[in-house]
């Protein structure tokens, strides 16, 4: 409604106001039209009506909505009626037993738009003439509030239009800010900042699960429970909920003791990959109706950021570990001697290839020195499993030996202690099988010590091949146990293979085994070479069988031979 | 995130002054969260975040301060704000932050707002 269409007021009576009244009527109408504010223009209305006719108490109700079809009339303003405050049901009879003496619609008697009503005037009754001046200016006041409430819904309607532009505001600034973040809890704190300032929140939870790994979390004055305790309610989580939407359960009984309002699921796909739950807005803000759809929004674009920063991690940690492989694999191959000694009147040679980095072989050739008599220790082993594990077992395994080595002058005894000292330093599933050879250069004398390891070979100047069977457990396997020490001597021309189960089990393209047959065979062609040769021709051999099939397993071997 | 942030601190008696400059938004927000953060927990309890060089705040922006205020209150101190553009205003009042935080046309009016409070 427009001033211009003020309406019509009823009676006749209008045409004979006094000029004083006109006057009156005149100053009015341009203040009331002057306000846009309802509350203002409704408290100068009835300020104006008190003061002119000097009455104690007086209340303006409004009809809520259009008044053609609403029935609900509330206070707007009250001085005097103490049990009608603002906001309380206008009811007529009501007021009249409140001590209303008039009652006065507001506009159309038939569609008023509110009422007026007043207490017993100091003078007495109210003349004709000031009934004529309210009448006129009840009709004057209509027009005034329909144009104040016309100017009320348009500024709520463009405080919601900036509202809906702030959010989109708010989502393209979020997902600018997480196309530049690769670590996953800066995506929980731009998250987490973005909900507290666009809500009011003082209290919210962002949380977001990887798999296994420790989840990454933004706490403010809540919790989340454990996914684990929560799996099957975060799986019928399906977008924004109420928290009295959540079915009953551990999820629930948590967010309600906590106050929480809000819970919102960071989805991939179906897969509940977090969750964000916030509390209380401070303040005048409530969550409303359109709030979820952007919620939902705002989530989205954070589980692409969390995913893009798992994958990124996981590409970073890949990338770490084969480099520490790569350094473990280095150190490790300075664990094997780089030159072996070559006693007077023997030939000795090995060669060691990891099927990964880091490998579980392991080769040594020590010096045992007693007095005149210098003998050596050559040692052979193959640690259980593979990568960092075995080759932390393998430095244990050289250190030990070297540290034993001239503190116990028994072969089985040394052997003996090395596996007690691995026993009690490495998990049960940590061992090695090894072969330990001490070889007097000067007779040719040796002693050995087989523990668990693949039968060592001695081959014979003649082509006859004696195979040094197990004479104990693999070392480390177990605290207790015995090994026994068997001799044999190495004659002129006669030599013996020490190898790794790589040696034997390597695979051809069809999984067929290189088999002990191949490497006795390989042995006894090349009896008459040299040291290196017959170790260089045994890795030839394993190659020429393995035509390129992948190496599974490492392949050491290490050939000693009396000239 | 073309746009620049800035973010000074200082210290006056026993009041902290923060100016900001440039865009704060969820990019920037971190640094201004941990410069809070690093403030209060040297026990500065008496803030005034300058906005005077504002240009942008986003909801992420206005989450910093909705991180802080409950604490500095409950020690005693408070959270207040100046020198907002018409635009940055806009947003504070369009989120409801006028409601919740003080906010002075300039520093010197939000800093005295402290040394009355603290007089009275």
């Amino acid at each position: 409604m427009t001033p211009s269409e003020v309406p019509q007021t009823s009676g006749g009576r209008s045409g004979r106001l006094a000029a004083g009244s006109l006057e009156a009527l005149l100053e009015n109408a341009r203040l009331l039209h002057s306000s846009l504010e309802l509350e203002d223009l409704l408290r100068s209305l009835l300020r104006s009506v008190m003061g002119r006719l000097v009455v104690t108490r007086g209340l303006l109700a409004l009809i809520e909505g259009d008044p053609s079809t609403s029935k609900v009339e509330t206070v707007a303003v009250s001085r005097g009626f103490r049990d009608l405050p603002v906001g309380s049901l206008f009811d007529a009879e009501h007021c009249r037993t409140l001590g209303a003496e008039h009652l006065l619609p507001i506009g159309d008697p038939h569609h008023p738009v509110g009422h007026l009503a007043l207490g017993r005037p100091i003078k007495g009754e109210l003349a004709d003439q000031d009934l004529e001046f309210l009448e006129a200016l009840l009709g004057i006041a209509a027009g005034a509030i329909a144009n104040a409430r016309a100017h009320q819904q348009a500024r709520a309607l463009n405080r919601q239009l900036d509202q809906r532009v702030q959010q989109l505001r708010t989502l393209l600034d979020l997902g600018r800010s997480l196309t530049s973040t690769l670590e996953a809890s800066q995506v929980a704190q731009a998250l987490g900042l973005t909900l507290a300032g666009q809500w009011l929140l003082r209290r919210y939870a962002v949380v977001a699960w990887n798999g296994d790994a420790s989840p990454v979390q933004r706490l403010k004055g809540m919790k989340i429970p454990a996914a684990a305790e929560i799996r099957e309610e975060l799986g019928a989580l399906a977008g924004p909920a109420a928290i009295e939407e959540l079915p009953q359960g551990a999820l629930r009984s948590a967010l309600e003791a906590q106050e929480a309002e809000l819970v919102v699921p960071l989805l991939s796909g179906d897969k509940v990959v977090g969750l964000v739950v916030l509390g209380a807005p401070a303040g005048q803000r409530t969550f409303e109706a359109g709030d979820r759809d952007f919620l939902a929004g705002l989530a989205a674009q954070a589980v692409v950021a969390f995913e893009n920063a798992w994958y990124f991690e996981e590409t970073l940690q890949r990338e770490k570990m084969e480099r520490d492989l790569a350094l473990a694999g280095e150190i490790q191959q300075r664990l094997f001697p780089t030159e072996l000694p070559q006693p007077t009147g023997f030939g000795l040679a090995a060669h060691n290839r990891p099927a990964s980095q880091v490998g579980g072989d392991y080769y040594d050739v020590l010096s045992v020195s007693s007095g005149e008599n210098q003998r050596y220790l050559i040692c052979v082993a193959d640690i259980s499993g593979k990568g960092m594990a075995a080759s932390l077992l393998m430095s244990n395994l050289q250190a030990t030996l070297r540290a034993l080595l001239d503190t116990e002058p028994d072969l089985a005894g040394l052997v003996l202690r090395t596996s007690r000292l691995l026993y009690a330093t490495t998990p049960a599933s940590k061992y090695a099988t090894a072969f330990f050879l001490l070889l007097d250069p000067r007779t040719g004398a040796c002693r050995y010590v087989n523990a668990g390891h693949n039968e060592g070979l001695v081959v014979r100047r003649d082509g006859t091949i004696e195979e040094m069977t197990a004479t104990g457990f693999p070392v480390g396997l177990m605290g207790i146990g015995e090994y026994r020490a068997e001799e044999f001597r190495l004659e002129p021309g006669d030599c013996v293979a020490l190898y790794s189960d790589g040696v034997n089990e390597a695979n051809d393209q069809d999984e067929q085994e290189f088999g002990m047959d191949r490497l006795k065979a390989a042995l006894v062609k090349r009896r008459k070479k040299s040291a290196q040769d017959i170790v260089d021709g045994l890795f030839e051999e394993v190659d020429a069988f393995a035509t390129g099939a992948p190496q599974y397993d490492d392949i050491t071997a290490l050939v000693a031979k009396r000239f | 995130m073309a746009e620049n942030f800035s973010i000074e601190a200082t210290d006056e008696g026993d009041l902290t002054t923060v100016a900001l400059g440039g865009y704060l938004d969820a990019h920037t927000a971190p640094e201004f969260e941990a410069t809070l953060q690093e403030r209060i927990d040297a026990g500065r309890v008496r803030i005034v975040v300058d906005c005077g060089a504002l240009e942008y705040i986003s909801s992420a922006g206005l989450g910093v301060f909705m991180g802080f205020i409950e604490d500095l209150r409950d020690a005693g101190g408070d959270l207040k704000i100046s020198g907002l553009i018409p635009k940055v205003r806009e947003v504070f009042e369009l989120l409801g932050f006028d409601a919740l935080f003080e906010i002075y046309d300039d520093r010197a009016a939000a800093a005295g707002s402290f040394a009355s409070a603290a007089a009275g």
